[in-house]
């Protein structure tokens, strides 16, 4: 089939002050293809999106639309001319209904005229049944599922004509089900001559969707809008990181014979959960899986005390503990919680990579009359940062100006400084590259072999089988089963997802 | 992309960096505008008006300034979470009027009707912190309540009606002059910013405020008690504001219902003019103490010298509103600035 690209990009180039982000980069775009895009976190990806998508102009370079060259001064010049991005971050307006977001960028034609609620609604009723999307349109998008949102978004970027359409990490917080969805829907988009570009750190999901991948490392072309037949994993992380892909893979260990650190026995939370019994032991990394809404997330802030318990015991190291308040398990008790929502839950974008690593043990570090400097808490706090890489121009330098990667590394050095004895490690990998990712599996069975108890949550299968000793099956705020991990995928995940689907399903 | 000005790993002596970097820093910041902008209008005034100099000026000057700084520092403690406190005004009469109630009423002596006094102020910050943090309703709603009660309680509780017996100890404090021109109470209000400046760059308790007022709940899940920080947040603002009221008391030789304007509203622009020309973030989390002393410096100055200058009272609470918007807008271009050369 002859086709020749919507969309093209040749050698553009952009330069931030102090950095040249992209070093002259092609990418072209067919119609009725799904395109990965693939780089780790800062070899340019999101700034090629952004001048794609009309936020950054390019310093040099040129894009080409149908073959003519094109200037976008906006990303509403972009969207004019049919390219639609569904960002990684929500763009979503909670308390607008799902018409009045699809329609948003229409919705005041006019200053004084009255919004026709009716017509919104008609109108977005089709992009919704374009997706399978089975919701009244009139429903306020802060009552929709993550899941749901993510595919509003996508029915806002198609109303909008998109002939292109960016997807910039839109699994992040899918459940694998809901993933598959999605990827039947994007089918469909593609055979309907959509051209697609896919920007995920799945690699799976890439190998799964993909017919084109380009790949940036550091600002350049690693390859070059070229067909995904015949690329391998192996081949596509030797083109994001310039090696191969470290082995690190799980092996066995055996912790029954090690003191238990925490155990559950059949808790009830405030927020629901119901008989939870669970035991970490010392130095043993314990996977707590499930799907989104399962009440992982939940159960983790209710065991570090921000919750109350309201029945059955909680046990640290062997004592039945009642934790108050989320300061007493980490005072107290030594236990630390890495959230999966680093940005407003894990660190303190505002201040500095070492007021952040510095929180939990500035009570520890106080002398007289609470009294503190920074150079006590750099001399604890500054070999984690080192030993886990942390880029950054200074310690005063603001979290809110590291890539995420960096940022991630800066929330599990705070906890490494802590010495927790007990660690819940939720979502570690969201956002994060492979080199990144490697690094921080690495460090977590280190940290089990030096003894501390874990509690990994993910989402992600790979992940969980690859750290877990043992996985909890949780669904619905209870406990469904335990698997004894062997490391082999195929049969693990087969034995989590009978785990959940034993109990009776909700209609997803 | 999220910016990657490409380090190597960290500098090992970041010390040195540090210092470097704040040397920098300061030329480019906030408080050293300020600066810059004291020395200009101080020499405005000098060769424009006769007397801006004289020692009756500056001893005035000195007084006045003391106080609106430490009002700025009362707000500027709330202004640390997220919040603010517009019962300042109210808290600091209530405490003037319960030192006077102590020492006329009660005939206790006058360093225990001061502490008395300071430590009702304390407790109606308190007050307001505790309510905050128990309804999670922004402290916007609740100082504004708390405001018309604690006025309306203090004038019902005292019929509306001045203490005027203070002992010759207090008022003299109040009329002492150093080395001619220089009031202890400036000096006082030295002090306390000291202090203050030493919390949040020293102490726990401090950054623990910094980071409850930044992100609540990231500042919880790193083990903080947010919920007290912030009580101690508003306990502070109480505790300045009553101290900034003693230092009026002491001036005029009263406790007087009005002496903040109906319902202690008249402090409310010196409170919130020092903070936010210093450069504290409203959003909270950020904080500059030598910036609100400057910037309460600045305005006491400005209304002294164009009082001087003979413009019109009216005009000069136009001149101050004016002055507050262009401050606030250099500072955002200054920001966006820095920002786009990676410097902040």
């Amino acid at each position: 089939m002859d086709r020749s690209p919507i969309f093209e990009a040749v050698g553009v180039q952009k330069a931030f002050p102090g950095v040249l982000a992209l070093k002259g980069v092609n990418i072209s775009l067919l119609p009725g293809s799904i395109h990965a895009l693939l780089g780790e976190n800062g070899a340019g990806k999101s700034t090629l999106i952004k001048i794609i998508t009309g936020v950054h102009q390019p310093t040099a370079g040129q894009l080409r639309l149908d073959g003519q060259a094109a200037t976008f001064g906006s990303p509403r010049d972009a969207i004019a001319r049919g390219i639609g991005v569904v960002h990684q971050e929500r763009n979503l307006f909670p308390r607008f209904s799902v018409a009045e977001n699809i329609h948003l960028e229409r919705l005041a034609m006019s200053y004084l005229r009255p919004v026709d609620y009716a017509a919104l609604n008609r109108a977005a009723r089709p992009w919704l049944e374009a997706l399978d999307l089975d919701i009244d349109p009139a429903t306020p998008v802060s009552e929709l599922s993550v899941a749901r949102m993510q595919l509003v978004e996508i029915a806002k970027a198609l109303s909008l004509q998109s002939r292109v359409l960016l997807l910039d990490e839109p699994t992040a917080s899918l459940t694998s089900s809901e993933t598959d969805r999605l990827f039947t829907i994007l089918r469909r988009l593609r055979d309907d001559g959509t051209s697609l570009v896919f920007v995920s750190h799945k690699l799976e999901e890439v190998q799964e969707i993909c017919d084109r991948v380009t790949v940036l490392r550091d600002g350049a072309n690693a390859c070059e809008s070229r067909s995904m037949e015949g690329v391998d994993r192996k081949q596509l992380v030797q083109m994001m990181i310039g090696r191969s892909e470290g082995a690190g893979a799980w092996r066995h260990r055996d912790r029954r014979d090690q003191p238990e650190v925490l155990d559950l026995a059949g808790v009830d939370t405030a927020l629901g959960h119901r008989d939870v019994s669970l035991t970490v032991r010392k130095g043993e990394i314990v996977g707590l899986y499930g799907l989104v809404g399962a009440g992982r997330t939940e159960l983790a802030k209710a065991i570090m005390g921000q919750f109350a318990v309201t029945g059955g015991e909680v046990r640290v190291n062997g004592a039945p503990v009642k934790i108050r308040s989320v300061a007493e398990a980490i005072h107290r008790h030594r236990m630390g919680y890495i959230s999966e929502d680093r940005k407003s839950e894990g660190l303190i974008l505002q201040h500095s990579v070492l007021a952040n690593a510095g929180v939990p043990i500035w009570r520890r570090l106080a002398q007289a009359m609470g009294s503190l400097t920074d150079g006590r808490v750099r001399k604890v706090a500054s070999p984690f940062l080192t030993k886990l890489e942390v880029k950054t121009p200074s310690l005063a330098q603001s979290v809110g100006n590291l890539s995420g990667g960096n940022q991630q590394k800066i929330s599990v050095a705070k906890w490494l400084a802590a010495n927790v004895g007990f660690l819940i490690v939720d979502e570690p990998s969201v956002g994060i590259d492979i080199k990144t990712k490697a690094y921080l599996h690495d460090l977590l069975r280190e940290l089990a072999d030096n003894g501390t108890a874990i509690l990994l949550i993910s989402s992600e299968m790979p992940e969980m089988i690859a750290l877990a000793d043992r996985i909890m099956v949780m669904d619905e705020y209870r406990i469904r089963g335990e698997v004894t991990n062997s490391g082999v995928y195929a049969e693990i995940s087969h034995r989590i997802m009978d785990r959940i689907h034993d109990a009776p399903q909700p209609a997803a | 992309m999220s910016v990657a000005p490409v380090p190597s790993a960290l500098p090992e002596s970041s010390s040195d960096g540090f210092a470097r970097l704040s040397r920098t820093r300061f030329l480019l910041s906030n408080e050293f505008g300020l600066i810059l902008l004291i020395a200009a209008f101080a020499l405005l005034f000098a060769v424009y008006t006769s007397g801006f100099l004289s020692v009756f000026n500056l001893f005035s000057l000195g007084r006045n300034a003391a106080v609106n700084i430490m009002i700025g520092l009362a707000m500027m403690t709330v202004i640390v979470t997220g919040g603010l406190n517009l019962a300042v005004g109210a808290i600091g009469v209530c405490a003037a009027m319960g030192c006077g109630w102590l020492l006329q009423i009660l005939g206790l002596p006058w360093p225990v009707a001061i502490l008395g006094g300071l430590a009702l102020g304390a407790g109606l910050g308190a007050v307001n912190g505790w309510m905050v943090v128990r309804t999670g309703l922004h402290s916007f709603i609740i100082t504004l309540a708390t405001m018309s009660i604690f006025f309306g309680v203090m004038i019902f509780l005292t019929r509306a009606e001045a203490f005027r017996d203070f002992p010759e100890a207090m008022t003299a404090f109040g009329k002492m002059r150093l080395l001619t021109y220089l009031s202890p109470l400036l000096l006082l209000t030295f002090a306390v910013a000291l202090a203050l400046a030493w919390l949040y760059r020293f102490t726990v308790t401090g950054r623990e405020m910094l980071a409850a007022g930044a992100n609540p709940a990231a500042a919880e899940l790193s083990g903080i008690r947010v919920g007290r920080a912030i009580i101690l947040c508003h306990m502070l603002s109480g505790l300045l504001a009553g101290i900034a009221a003693m230092m009026l008391v002491t001036r005029n030789g009263a406790a007087i219902p009005s002496m903040a304007g109906q319902l202690g509203q008249d402090w409310l622009l010196p409170a919130f003019l020092g903070p936010v020309l210093g450069g504290t973030l409203l959003q909270g989390g950020k904080v500059s103490v030598l910036g609100t002393v400057l910037g309460a410096f600045l305005v006491t100055m400005l209304s002294s010298g164009l009082l001087m200058l003979q413009v019109g009272a009216f005009w000069v609470q136009t001149f101050l509103g004016l002055m507050l918007l262009v401050a606030v807008l250099l500072d955002k271009a200054r920001r966006s600035w820095l920002a786009r050369r990676n410097l902040a």
